[in-house]
């Protein structure tokens, strides 16, 4: 029998642990509470009232998880598409397009569907209330059965796939190397095209960036200059990060660059990369077509929309999308 | 030849070999000799004095010695009305004394000379022909205190400790104008810019015009966020004839709640971001107690009332909000025990309300933020409770309230073998309180006049239902000339269900206990 031959190191351990754990209960006794004042410490409060309601402003508690994106309080109650790229693609890929839904019927997935399928009310806010520094982030709901001082952790944007993954869905993705150099045509060259158009472009920022970012945040103008004047120095420094110098032509010829490139892989597809239902890409592509193409925002300086515009596939695929998830 | 030179030798010897004692004894009797002679120099002069009173005389001028860089203008508007040439009638010699006397206790409260200003009293030379029989001159000396004071050093207060440095410029146009430069940086209060220049009015001490500029980020770990704010203001404070001071001021704050923990609540996560208050305070107080931190007897009366946003002060919250403080104490005769038996007993009421207003000239009043809320709880207020452990709870967050009342009842006694006299007392206390947010008795999203009345209406009517949450203790207080001393053993006897009390020993720190 094994355990015969171990034995003498068990008991070894066994008395190691038993004078270990000797001394730490006479650690623990000096900080522990004495009997009869712990005797004392159970019998209060002797009276114990319902909670205090909440007050006013406090959100209503849902049955369904929040996102909170940049919008306005209207359009959020409304589900109107954000006016953020990065909070309007995960809004539409909670709509239910970005990530696939697998076949399993369980529990998990009745979760889940709450998410990525139907079910998720928008919430109007700013990037101070996320816990990474930006929207969107997600706050699921907080289950019945939690305890009164239990908390809720939002999941930021970027846990927002592997939260779905984690619910039972399918995520579906194409992890080929195709794929990731088109996100990267996205999360680059469009991007930076995007940050310049908007905030940059000194009468596309009056028009449609003061607008949407800084009437919201205060009523007065010392305030909104201030953070006109922040917003404008990070989207400069978040250029600055990948180029030595803004060279504007540049921006915006690769921006037309990585348009034709979309327009050459969509093609004549109703989804990208030839799917059957609109997929994460999709939606990325979407944030900044639904935005360019947006007449409602009232661009100034449309050298970025122009560039779009020329790709007819790219402006129906998100005629298509406008319609299938905010009708129109 | 020796012998000769003995005594001699004894006196070397014995001036070689000073007796301590002696001296000390000797340097005593000089000392008292001094005294006495001092003493009656003061008696004889206030006989002169005395038997003098009634003396009709005009002072012809007041010099100040040792204000070398204190403007004339603002000397003048000090001494110039008590100057006979300005007065209609003849002053008597204790009355003159007086109104010198009061001169020189101002000069003393603005803070620019050191305290031993010194009073003289002189005849006029009579070759100046200018000068009449009853004519007397006074002459005061002051000393002014260095211009720039630089001061670091580190606080430790109610679970905060904090570092701070500071520069005092003291007299800067020769007006007992000032400018205080403050940073500090801390646990709680994470950094904290602030600049203020104060000047008095019309040469008066009672009367200060102060302006103030924040910049701060305070941790509030009790609602998972922290607090950054800019703000600038302007204050005007005075004191009335029967003693109470006034303070009323404009303040402009751009508050960002910002920085949210992990678990943040949906309140605060709402809460989020910008916001401006502009608004006016009005401060009153009556400090009528032996002392401020240990008061045997007298009583205090604090109201603050503050208006923001409303009409043309704009900003981004608007709401009325008032608060009143006040604290009693009366000292306990023990039987046996003569005079001051050092058993005291005191009680303190607080109580507030925030009432919304539409912002501007707009007719829907806005609910309150969570910057703008009370919080009510900890150990300088409701002892036995966490800090802001009382009131409205989401989640993890302490969210705060509109409306709250609070009352406390300490019986102070002295220890045994230590005394009355010393700042030491043993407290038996009770005290409780509720803290309560506005409810929506109206109908949803309706913050007409009409409905926000109602919700105030029942809320207040809600603070009576029940019993309010209470904790009761008992400790040592001590009190330190700068601050109180607590150290207490508190339990929670009646709360509401997610309310955050404290069993056992608590420890607190502050100038202003309930």
């Amino acid at each position: 029998m094994p355990a015969a031959v171990d034995a003498p190191e068990e008991t070894l351990l066994t008395s190691a642990a038993t004078s270990f754990s000797q001394q730490s209960t006479k650690v623990k006794d000096l900080f522990s509470i004495p009997p009869p004042l712990k005797k004392l410490f159970d019998k209060v409060p002797v009276l114990v009232y319902s909670p205090n309601p909440l007050p006013q402003r406090t959100p209503k508690s849902a049955r369904i998880p929040s996102l909170y994106v940049f919008s306005t309080a209207k359009d959020a109650a409304a589900g109107r598409p954000s006016f953020n790229p990065t909070c309007l693609k995960w809004q539409v890929s909670l709509d239910g397009c970005g990530i696939g839904r697998g076949e399993e019927t369980d529990a998990q997935l009745q979760t889940f569907l709450n998410i990525a399928g139907v079910d998720h009310r928008l919430i109007s806010s700013n990037n101070h209330a996320s816990p990474t520094g930006v929207l969107p982030f997600l706050l699921p709901t907080v289950h019945a059965s939690a305890s009164f001082q239990d908390s809720i952790l939002p999941i930021p944007s970027n846990k927002l796939v592997k939260f779905a993954t984690e619910h039972g869905a399918k995520v579906q993705e194409s992890p080929s190397m195709r794929y990731e150099a088109y996100q990267s045509l996205l999360d680059h060259r469009i991007r930076n095209a995007w940050l310049y158009n908007l905030y940059l472009e000194r009468e596309n920022f009056d028009a449609v960036a003061y607008k949407l970012y800084v009437l919201p945040t205060s009523t007065n103008p010392f305030v909104r200059a201030s953070i006109s004047y922040d917003l404008r120095i990070a989207a400069e420094a978040e250029l600055l990060k990948h180029a030595p110098i803004i060279d504007i032509d540049d921006l915006y010829s690769e921006a037309d660059k990585a348009f034709e490139a979309l327009s050459v892989l969509l093609g004549k597809d109703t989804w990208f990369f030839g799917g059957e239902k609109p997929a994460l890409f999709d939606a990325s592509v979407f944030a900044y077509t639904q935005l360019l193409l947006d007449e409602s925002l009232g661009w100034k300086e449309e050298k970025l929309c122009r560039a779009l515009r020329r790709r007819d596939n790219l402006v129906q695929h998100r005629q298509r999308l406008l319609v299938k998830y905010f009708g129109g | 030849m020796a012998s000769a030179l003995d005594p001699e030798d004894d006196v070397f010897e014995s001036l070689r070999k000073r007796n301590p004692k002696q001296d000390e004894e000797r340097a005593k009797a000089a000392e008292e000799r001094l005294h006495a002679q001092y003493a009656k120099a003061q008696q004889r002069l206030g006989e002169l004095i005395g038997s003098n009173s009634t003396l009709p005389v005009t002072i012809s001028s007041i010099h100040l010695i040792g204000a070398a860089r204190t403007r004339r203008s603002f000397l003048d508007r000090l001494f110039e009305p008590i100057l006979s040439v300005n007065k209609d009638r003849p002053y008597t010699l204790s009355e003159a004394l007086q109104e010198v006397g009061n001169a020189a206790d101002k000069l003393r409260r603005f803070d620019i000379y050191h305290d031993d200003i010194a009073m003289f009293i002189d005849k006029p030379s009579k070759t100046d022909p200018s000068t009449s029989v009853s004519d007397i001159a006074f002459s005061l000396s002051a000393r002014e205190k260095s211009r720039i004071l630089m001061k670091t050093g580190t606080d430790l207060g109610n679970a905060e400790g904090s570092a701070y440095g500071s520069l005092l410029w003291r007299n800067i146009f020769g007006g007992a104008e000032s400018l205080n430069l403050n940073a500090s940086a801390g646990t709680r209060t994470r950094s904290a810019y602030q600049a203020v220049f104060d000047t008095p009015i019309l040469s008066d001490p009672d009367k200060r015009i102060s302006v103030d500029v924040l910049e701060s980020s305070t941790s509030k770990a009790w609602a998972s966020h922290e607090e950054a704010l800019k703000s600038g203001g302007i204050k005007y404070s005075w004191a009335t004839k029967s003693g109470t001071r006034h303070q009323l001021g404009y303040t402009g704050v751009w508050r960002q709640v910002t920085g949210l923990a992990g678990n943040a609540s949906p309140t605060v996560r709402n809460d989020a971001g910008d916001s401006v208050k502009s608004s006016i305070t009005h401060t009153w107080l009556a400090d009528r107690r032996n002392h401020p931190f240990l008061p045997s007897r007298g009583y205090m009366v604090k109201t603050i009332s503050e208006i923001a946003g409303w009409g043309p002060l704009k900003g981004d919250v608007a709401f009325w909000k008032s608060e009143l403080e006040t604290a009693g104490a009366v000292p306990i005769p023990i039987p046996g025990v003569a005079g001051d038996s050092g058993v005291s007993l005191s009680a303190g009421l607080r109580a507030g309300m925030l009432y919304p207003l539409p912002v501007g000239f707009g007719s829907q009043s806005q609910p309150s933020r969570i910057n703008d809320r009370f919080q009510l709880g900890g150990p300088t207020d409701v002892r036995g409770f966490a800090m802001s452990g009382l009131g409205p709870r989401d989640g993890p967050d302490a969210v705060g309230g509109d409306i709250f009342a609070a009352g406390s009842c300490n019986l102070l006694m002295p220890f045994p073998r230590v005394g009355k006299d010393t700042p030491l007392r043993f407290q038996l206390f009770a005290n409780g309180g509720r803290l309560l947010a506005l409810n929506n008795a109206g109908e949803k999203g309706n913050q007409g006049s009409s409905s926000v009345q109602q919700s105030v209406y029942s809320t207040v009517a809600e603070l009576g239902n029940g019993l309010p949450s209470i904790a009761a203790g008992c400790g040592v207080v001590y009190a330190h000339p700068v601050a109180r001393f607590e150290l207490n053993f508190s339990l929670p006897l009646v709360l509401r269900k997610g309310e955050e009390a404290r069993k056992g020993l608590q420890f607190g720190v502050g100038i202003n206990f309930l």
